[in-house]
C-alpha cells in the first residue's frame, strides 16, 4: 500500500510497509542527513520537523506522517546556510557531526519559539539530542550567537 | 637525500622498534615560541563545518551503492555458550536472502580470530551472518536460524575471576626499589581501594561498513579510525597486495577508540560480499553496538602510600584487577602511580582477568584515565593525612625526570599547570567554599594531575600540490574522525605556504594515494602528521620563491610570501601569487614530506591538572559539577578553536565516567543490563558545568617544526578523579567505587 508524504515541500509517493518514517526518508528517499545513531527515540540523531515540532522519525511510523508538513536537514539546508548553521560552524559546536543535523532541527525549532532563550530553556530543549563529542558548550554558544545573544 | 633510520615508535605507552624513511631535506627549524605567526595558534572554523551541519557529508552508514545488500548478524544471547543447532539452508530460503555464513562456513578469508563463534564466549558475540536485498529480509534470515545455544557456565565479575586465577596474559610486575622496606619506614601512610565502571565508548554512528569487490579489488568503507589498518588487515584477510585494497573513511561518527582497524564488520561485509559478487552493508543496530563495540574494563585498585612528614613520597604500592573479558592490550592502568611523583620504591602489579565479556578495547586515554581515578584520590587522602594543601603535596613531589626510564622529558610545563589552574578556579578560596550558602548542598573543591604519551612520531607523510589558481591541496593520511585534524593541517600548510587558509584544501579519509598517516588515536595525529604537512609544504614554498626569482629576475632569496602576496625585501615587488602560478599553465607545484624522529634520550609526555568545583545535595545523592578548571601542557596549540573542542568533549566523558556511565552486568546471567542508549546514561547538555580552558602553550623544542604535542586523550585523563576530590572535600566522605550514582552517594552519605 502506497501513502503520499510531503517533505522538504515535495510529494513523494512512498510503501511504508509498517516501517518508521527514518527507514523511509534514508532508505526509499536517500534523504540521507537525518541520522539512525539509536532506534530507541532516545538520541534525537533522527529529529525532523513534524509541522513544526521536533519529531524522533525512528519511533514515528511513516503511515502516520501522512497528510503532515515534514523537514528534514535538508530542507533547512537548501540555499545558503541558516543563521543557526553559520553559527555552529563559527562556534565549532560539531564534532564527529553524526549529531548535527539533529542538533540544528532542534536548535530551530528552540529560536523559532523563544527567539532569546536563556541557558535553562536552551537546556531543556536539547537536552534529548545527544552528543558523545561532548560538543555541548559549544552548542549553546551557537544557540546564543544565533539569537543574536552572544 | 631519503635515508632508513632506526626509531622508536609509540602508541599510547607501548614502544616499538621501527625502521623510518627519513627525507635529509625535510629539515624545517621549529617555529619560535614568539615567532609572527599568521594562522598557527588563532582560532580557525574546521573546513568542513558548513557541510557536516548541513547534513551533507557522507558517513560508512551513509554509503549506497547500486545492487548493495543489507547484512544482520545473529549474536549470542547468553555470555557462554555452544550452539547445539543452526539452521543455515532455512535462512537461505528466506526470499530475498543472498548468503548465509556460520562458524562451519568455508570462508575465503583467514584471520587470527575465527569469524564466527560456535562457542560463544560473550553475550552479542556474532555466530552468523545473512545478506540480503533488504535489512527487514535479513533479519528474517536470522529468525529463521532458528539457533539453539547450549547455555555455559560463565565468569563475569573481577573477584569471581581472580579467584579461578584465570588470566588473559600473565600477570605483571612493573615494581623498582622496595616498596614494602619503604611503606615500614614510613612516617605516614594510607591505603585506598577503588573500584572503576565499564565505560562503553558510545560513538553515535556504530561500527560499520560497506564492501564492495572489482575482480581482485577490494573498496570498503569503513567507520574506523585506522584507515590503513584496515587496509592491512584486509590485505593479510584476503591474501591480497596493498594496492588492490582501498579503504574510504571521510567522515567517521566519533570513534573514542573503539573504532580500530577493519573489525568484524568490514571483515564480514567483504567476505559477504566476495560471495554474493555484490557490494554489502554492515551496520552494528545499538544494542549490538553497545554490547559488541568495545568498553574500558572495569577495574579493582589498590594504592598504599607512605610519606615523611614533610610531605616526601617515599613508598608506592599499588595493584590494579582488570576485567578484561575475552583478552586485547592489556592497558597500562599503573601508569600514574608509576611515573606521575618522584619515588624510587614502586610495587606495581597487574592481574588481567579473563571474563566473558567482549574483549576490552581503547576508549580514550585506555588505562592512565582509570588508573588516575585511583592514583590521584589516594594521593588526596595522603595529603589529608599529612594534613598538607593537596595541590602543595604535587609540587613537593614533581617528577623532574622520567620515573621509569631516568630519562629527561622533552618538555614538562606541569608546575605552570598548576598555578594557571590554581588562580583560574580560585584555589585560594578552597576552604570558603564549604561554608554553607543556605542551599542545602555541600560545596567542595579537588584536583587531580594528567600524565600522558603524545609526543606523536614516524611514519607519516604528507604531499602539497599547489596550482595555476595558487590553490594548494594537501594531500594526507588522516582519517578525521571529529578531532578537526584536517583543519590543523589546513593551517600549517597555510602558514608555511603563506597562502590563505581559503586557498588551501586538505584531503585525507583515503588510502587509495597511499601518503601514509597513523591510526587516529594514541593522541598521535598533530604531533605525527603536521611535521610532514610542514616539510612538504616548505618545499612547495622553495620552489614557488626560486620560479618566482626566475619570473621577476631576482635571488630566490629576497622574496618572502605571506597572504598570498610574494614580496621582495626590498619593497620593489608585491604582487599576488598568481603572478608566478598562473604561469604554470597545467603543471603543479609538488612537494612531500615526511615526519622525522623523535628526538633520543628523551621521553615525550603531555601534561595538565584540572581543578573540579561541585556541589552535593545530601539528600537527593545527585552530585552536580559546577565548574572545572582544565589547564593542560601540549606544547604549541596550533588551533585553540578545535582544541578547547578536544578539552570539553574530554571532560564530559571523564565526568560521566565519575558521576553517571557504568556498563552493569547481570551476575546471574552474565548479560549486560543496561546496553541501550535510553538506560546508560552519557551526558546531555543539563550536564554541563561551566569549562574554564588554558594552556601554557609553549611549543616543544625537542619535537620536529611544529613542537605541538597531542591532545586528544590528556582532558579525559584527570576530571573523574578531580571530581571524586572534590566530593571528598565538600562531604568528607570518600566512595570506594564510581561512578557516584545517587544511591551510591547515599549510601556513602549514610
Amino acid at each position: 500500500m502506497t501513502i503520499a508524504l510531503e517533505i522538504n515541500g515535495q510529494a513523494y509517493v512512498v510503501e511504508p510497509a509498517g516501517r518508521r518514517l527514518l527507514a523511509v526518508l534514508r532508505d526509499d528517499l536517500e534523504l540521507l542527513g537525518t541520522k539512525l545513531a539509536c532506534g530507541e527515540g532516545a538520541c534525537g540523531a533522527c529529529a525532523v520537523l513534524v509541522d513544526g515540532r521536533p519529531v524522533n522519525s525512528c519511533l514515528l511510523l511513516a503511515e502516520a506522517a501522512e497528510g503532515h508538513e515534514i523537514v528534514t536537514i535538508e530542507g533547512l539546508s537548501t540555499g545558503r546556510a541558516t543563521a543557526i548553521q553559520e553559527a555552529f560552524v563559527a562556534e565549532d559546536a560539531l564534532q564527529c557531526g553524526f549529531c548535527t543535523p539533529g542538533q540544528i532541527v532542534s536548535a530551530t525549532v528552540l529560536l523559532e519559539r523563544v527567539p532569546h532563550p536563556t541557558h535553562e530553556q536552551i537546556h531543556e530543549a536539547m537536552a534529548g539530542n545527544l552528543c558523545r563529542c561532548g560538543a555541548y558548550p559549544k552548542i549553546e554558544r551557537a544557540i546564543l550567537r544565533a539569537a543574536g545573544d552572544a | 637525500m631519503t635515508r632508513f633510520v632506526r626509531s622508536q615508535k609509540e602508541m599510547e605507552g607501548r614502544y616499538e622498534d621501527v625502521w623510518v624513511l627519513v627525507d635529509e631535506t625535510d629539515d624545517v627549524e621549529t617555529w619560535a615560541p614568539d615567532a609572527d605567526l599568521a594562522l598557527v595558534g588563532r582560532p580557525a572554523p574546521r573546513l568542513d563545518g558548513a557541510a557536516r551541519a548541513a547534513g551533507r557529508v557522507r558517513f560508512t552508514v551513509d554509503v549506497r551503492l547500486a545492487g548493495m545488500l543489507h547484512a544482520a548478524v545473529l549474536r549470542s544471547p547468553a555470555a557462554h555458550g555452544r550452539v547445539r543447532s543452526l539452521d543455515l539452508d532455512a535462512a537461505r530460503a528466506v526470499p530475498g536472502v543472498r548468503a548465509v555464513i556460520g562458524p562451519e562456513s568455508d570462508l575465503s578469508l583467514t584471520t587470527r580470530a575465527p569469524l564466527l563463534a560456535a562457542e560463544p564466549a560473550y553475550a552479542g558475540q556474532p555466530i552468523a551472518v545473512v545478506a540480503a536485498d533488504t535489512l527487514e529480509a535479513a533479519r528474517r534470515g536470522v529468525a529463521a536460524l532458528a539457533l539453539d545455544l547450549e547455555v555455559l557456565a560463565h565468569v563475569v565479575g573481577l573477584q569471581e575471576g581472580l579467584h579461578e586465577q584465570s588470566f588473559t596474559t600473565d600477570p605483571t610486575d612493573d615494581s623498582r626499589g622496595d616498596a614494602e622496606t619503604a611503606l615500614a619506614a614510613a612516617e605516614v601512610t594510607i591505603e585506598f581501594a577503588l573500584d572503576t565502571p565499564a565505560q562503553v565508548q558510545t560513538p553515535l554512528e556504530p561500527h560499520s561498513a560497506v564492501a564492495s569487490w572489482d575482480g581482485d579489488n577490494l573498496t570498503a568503507w569503513v567507520s574506523t579510525q585506522g584507515m590503513f589498518s584496515a587496509r592491512d588487515e584486509l590485505v593479510r584477510a584476503f591474501g591480497l597486495r596493498k594496492d588492490d585494497v582501498r579503504v574510504r573513511t571521510e567522515y567517521v561518527g566519533g570513534g573514542f577508540g573503539a573504532k580500530q582497524g577493519a573489525g568484524f564488520e568490514a571483515l564480514a561485509a567483504a567476505e559477504l560480499s566476495r560471495i554474493t559478487g555484490r557490494p554489502v552493508r554492515l551496520v552494528n543496530d545499538r544494542h549490538a553496538e553497545q554490547l559488541d563495540g568495545g568498553r574500558r574494563a572495569a577495574t579493582r585498585q589498590t594504592v598504599r602510600l607512605g610519606a615523611r612528614l614533610d610531605g616526601t613520597i617515599t613508598a608506592i604500592d599499588v595493584d590494579a584487577v582488570i576485567a578484561m573479558g575475552q583478552g586485547g592490550w592489556v592497558f597500562p592502568v599503573l601508569i600514574p602511580a608509576r611515573t606521575l611523583y618522584r619515588c624510587a620504591d614502586v610495587r606495581a602489579l597487574s592481574f588481567p582477568v579473563k571474563t566473558n565479556l567482549r574483549a576490552q578495547n581503547a576508549f580514550r586515554a585506555p588505562g592512565v584515565m582509570e588508573g588516575t581515578a585511583a592514583f590521584e584520590q589516594a594521593i588526596d587522602e595522603l595529603a589529608l593525612a599529612l594534613d598538607l594543601d593537596p595541590l602543595e603535596l604535587r609540587r613537593r613531589n614533581h617528577a623532574d625526570v622520567d620515573q621509569v626510564s631516568g630519562l629527561p622529558y622533552s618538555s614538562k610545563q606541569l608546575l605552570a599547570c598548576y598555578d594557571r589552574a590554581a588562580e583560574l578556579a580560585g584555589w585560594a578560596g578552597r576552604e570558603e567554599l564549604r561554608t554553607p550558602r543556605g542551599d542545602g548542598l555541600l560545596r567542595g573543591m579537588g584536583c587531580a594531575t594528567q600524565i600522558w604519551w603524545g609526543g606523536g612520531g614516524p611514519p607519516s607523510h604528507a604531499t602539497v600540490r599547489l596550482d595555476a589558481d595558487g590553490y594548494a591541496s594537501v594531500i594526507t593520511g588522516i582519517q578525521d574522525i571529529g578531532t578537526g585534524t584536517l583543519t590543523t593541517a589546513q593551517i600549517i600548510a597555510a602558514e608555511e605556504l603563506g597562502l590563505p587558509l581559503s586557498h588551501v584544501r586538505v584531503v585525507g579519509g583515503d588510502t587509495r594515494p597511499n601518503v601514509y598517516g597513523p591510526v587516529s588515536g594514541g593522541s598521535q595525529t598533530t604531533p605525527s602528521v603536521m611535521p610532514a604537512v610542514r616539510s612538504a609544504s616548505a618545499k612547495v614554498r622553495k620552489t614557488l620563491l626560486q620560479l618566482a626569482g626566475d619570473v621577476f629576475e631576482i635571488a630566490a632569496g629576497d622574496l618572502v610570501i605571506s597572504d598570498g602576496r610574494i614580496r621582495s625585501n626590498d619593497g620593489a615587488i608585491d604582487v599576488d601569487v598568481t603572478e608566478v602560478t598562473g604561469k604554470l599553465g597545467d603543471a603543479t607545484i609538488d612537494g612531500s614530506g615526511s615526519r622525522g624522529p623523535n628526538p633520543d634520550g628523551y621521553v615525550v609526555n603531555t601534561f595538565g591538572c584540572q581543578i573540579a568545583q561541585v556541589a552535593v545535595d545530601p539528600a537527593l545523592g545527585e552530585v552536580r559539577v559546577e565548574r572545572i578548571v582544565a589547564v593542560h601542557d601540549v606544547g604549541r596549540i596550533v588551533n585553540p578553536l578545535a582544541a578547547s573542542s578536544q578539552v570539553e568533549g574530554g571532560i564530559l566523558q571523564g565526568m560521566a565516567f565519575a558521576l553517571s556511565e557504568e556498563l552493569v552486568v547481570d551476575p546471574t546471567t552474565g548479560v549486560p543490563v543496561n546496553a541501550h542508549l535510553d538506560d546508560y546514561k552519557i551526558p546531555t547538555i543539563a550536564d554541563v558545568p561551566e569549562i574554564v580552558i588554558d594552556y601554557p602553550n609553549v611549543p616543544d623544542a625537542n619535537l620536529p617544526n611544529v613542537g605541538s604535542k597531542g591532545l586528544g586523550e590528556p582532558p579525559i585523563v584527570p576530571t573523574a578523579a578531580a571530581i571524586a576530590n572534590a566530593f571528598a572535600h565538600a562531604t568528607g566522605r570518600r566512595a570506594a567505587a564510581l561512578p557516584l550514582t545517587r544511591d551510591r552517594v547515599l549510601e556513602v552519605l549514610a
